[in-house]
């Protein structure tokens, strides 16, 4: 917006200008090199991850898909990602709706709901850790895992859809009701289908922060590894060659999730959410 | 309801409102019943538990509910665990400062952006963090590392006769790290704050007279301020909490807080003091949000300084 007020007006590029546009460019640069160095290297036929680049192969990606570890953790991370970021992402439209009403410590509760997100991921992994390990829970994809991934991706999912649920006329359902629908009927006729593609975007947006979360996961996991879980065992016992080209699946996995994300929530005009990350 | 035989054509509508609203907040209580439920049992009882834990005993045979204080009393007065929180909170401060100075001025940059070149450097800022950050704390390894393309490049150069060791397992590529997964948390609020700063005001401050650099410091700057604080608390606050590039980049000397918990679950079993160091790490980032929140709210802060 500010734009009109401090670009160039005299069609010359002012040196302050310049500079920036140096320091932009080396900034751009610094973000990407390791990301592109890691394509690079997941090409190259080495034994030894690392330079010099010897020749190109696509082997290692063929070795990747034929890592059962790999396919296994892919299956558990798709799986308790699709149904997290359903869970979070329905619980996430009643919490928005809800909190359009006025009521007492909504103050406080609204906090609560976005707690989670400035909670240490640690301390979200261990207390569900001590929790489940009293209550004789064994850790496993479909207990511990997937209600870690819910507690997670839950304020993300609200964050996301709670400003589009405001900014929604009320007018709307008030007519719908006066017309003698019932609630359930303005829900699903009149509420969902405008605010379906925020919900989409929300889906997808909360697919994404489950399939890369760890820290919580690495906690509760038993020997049903999650992606990122599985791709930290193998880094941390030893840097095999074929760790760049797991690398690159696992980032284009979640950028491109991400990526049609924020096409679809464009079209509502809402702000697409980073994914954080601890 | 009030019974007011002589004025029903008054009373009505206020019985209907009144009946309207008391349905309302029913709806409400009833949409918020599922995320609250969920919330309450799978994070407020678990953190509750954690917080009763820690003043349990944890011995080798286990840990049982023996109340006792000596958790606190180890995790927050023996030297070797104070100064870890101190060494914590000094990387995330530093970690904070490095980051805004980095990220002011593309931030700025892009505001002042239009069109295609706006959306397309924007978009470009957010697609590596979009990416696992275990996968963009690894990269650093295969660049840090002694056999790493650092290294590599400068014993070509023939500036170095063999690698230089320090690059990494040291608190240097823990900063590094830190700066690299985070930044975009500190570069997104400032962005969208300078953004929102209304043109005329830059246009009414020129034609007073004022210069560029008078326009930055007196108008701009201060306007971006909520962006500021709001990415500076983010970025501080998940530093505190890192745990992945200290434990994968930081070596046994750049290991921070978060690293301190995890070895009481992993090699010494010590859960009672595991959820002491748990609930003085948690109480450290909400006591940071308590004081910060006469500035901004926690609703701010989580949403990249957007209200």
């Amino acid at each position: 917006m500010i734009a009109a007020a401090t670009g160039p007006r005299r069609g010359r590029v002012s040196p302050y200008r310049l500079a920036l546009w140096i320091y932009a460019g080396v900034f751009y640069v610094l973000l990407y090199a390791p990301l592109v160095m890691i394509v690079v290297l997941s090409f190259n036929d080495s034994e030894t991850i690392g330079f010099p680049f010897r020749r190109f192969t696509a082997d290692w990606y063929a070795k990747v898909f034929k890592t059962p570890e790999f396919l296994t953790a892919l299956a558990h991370s798709l799986a308790v990602g699709v149904l997290a970021a359903v869970i979070s992402t329905a619980l996430a439209l009643f919490l928005a709706m809800g909190f359009r009403h006025e009521f007492r410590f909504k103050g406080a509760l609204f906090n609560l709901v976005l707690a989670p997100i400035v909670m240490p991921g640690i301390v979200g992994g261990i207390m569900l850790l001590m929790f489940f390990g009293y209550l004789g829970v064994p850790p496993s994809l479909w207990t511990t895992v997937l209600i870690a991934h819910v507690d997670w991706v839950l304020p993300f999912a609200f964050l996301t859809l709670y400003p589009r649920l405001h900014r929604f006329d009320r007018a709307v359902e008030e007519a719908a009701m006066d017309l003698g629908a019932r609630p359930i009927e303005v829900f699903w006729h009149v509420v969902l289908p405008i605010v379906r593609p925020a919900i989409i975007a929300t889906l997808l947006f909360s697919f994404s922060l489950s399939f890369d979360e760890f820290v919580r996961t690495l906690f509760v996991t038993g020997y049903d590894r999650t992606i990122p879980v599985m791709f930290w065992s193998m880094i941390v016992e030893q840097l095999t060659p074929d760790l760049p080209a797991m690398a690159v699946i696992i980032m284009l996995i979640s950028a491109t999730t991400s990526l049609i994300g924020l096409v679809v929530s464009r079209r509502t005009r809402d702000d697409a959410h980073p994914a954080t990350d601890r | 309801m009030a019974a007011d035989t002589g004025h029903v054509s008054l009373t009505l509508p206020t019985a209907a409102t009144g009946a309207a609203r008391r349905r309302a907040r029913r709806t409400a209580f009833l949409m918020l019943s599922p995320g609250l439920i969920w919330l309450a049992v799978f994070v407020l009882v678990p953190f509750g538990f954690a917080i009763a834990m820690s003043f349990w005993t944890s011995t080798i045979f286990g840990t049982t509910p023996a109340f006792q204080f000596g958790n606190y009393a180890q995790a927050l007065a023996t030297p070797f665990y104070r100064n870890l929180l101190v060494k914590t909170l000094w990387v995330s401060f530093v970690t904070t400062l490095i980051s805004l100075a980095i990220s002011y001025p593309i931030a700025y940059l892009l505001a002042t952006l239009r069109g295609t070149a706006k959306t397309g450097f924007v978009l470009l800022l957010f697609l590596p963090f979009w990416t696992s950050y275990v996968v963009r704390t690894f990269v650093w390894l295969p660049i840090l590392g002694t056999t790493g393309a650092i290294n590599q490049f400068l014993l070509y150069l023939g500036l170095i006769d063999h690698p230089i060791g320090w690059l990494l397992y040291d608190s240097g590529a823990v900063y590094i790290g830190l700066i690299y997964v985070y930044t975009l948390f500190m570069t997104l609020p400032i962005y969208l704050s300078i953004d929102k700063i209304d043109p005329r005001l830059i246009e009414a401050a020129a034609d007073l007279g004022a210069r560029p650099f008078w326009i930055f410091w007196r108008v701009i700057l201060p306007l971006s301020w909520p962006g500021v604080l709001s990415g500076s608390l983010m970025v501080f606050l998940l530093s505190v909490s890192a745990y992945v590039t200290p434990q994968l980049l930081g070596g046994t000397s750049g290991i921070l807080y978060s690293n301190m918990i995890a070895i009481q679950y992993i090699s010494t079993n010590n859960w009672a003091f595991g959820a002491a160091l748990s609930v003085v790490l948690f109480g450290v980032v909400l006591l940071l949000l308590i004081v910060f929140g006469r500035w901004i709210g926690l609703q701010q802060v989580v949403s990249g300084g957007r209200r």
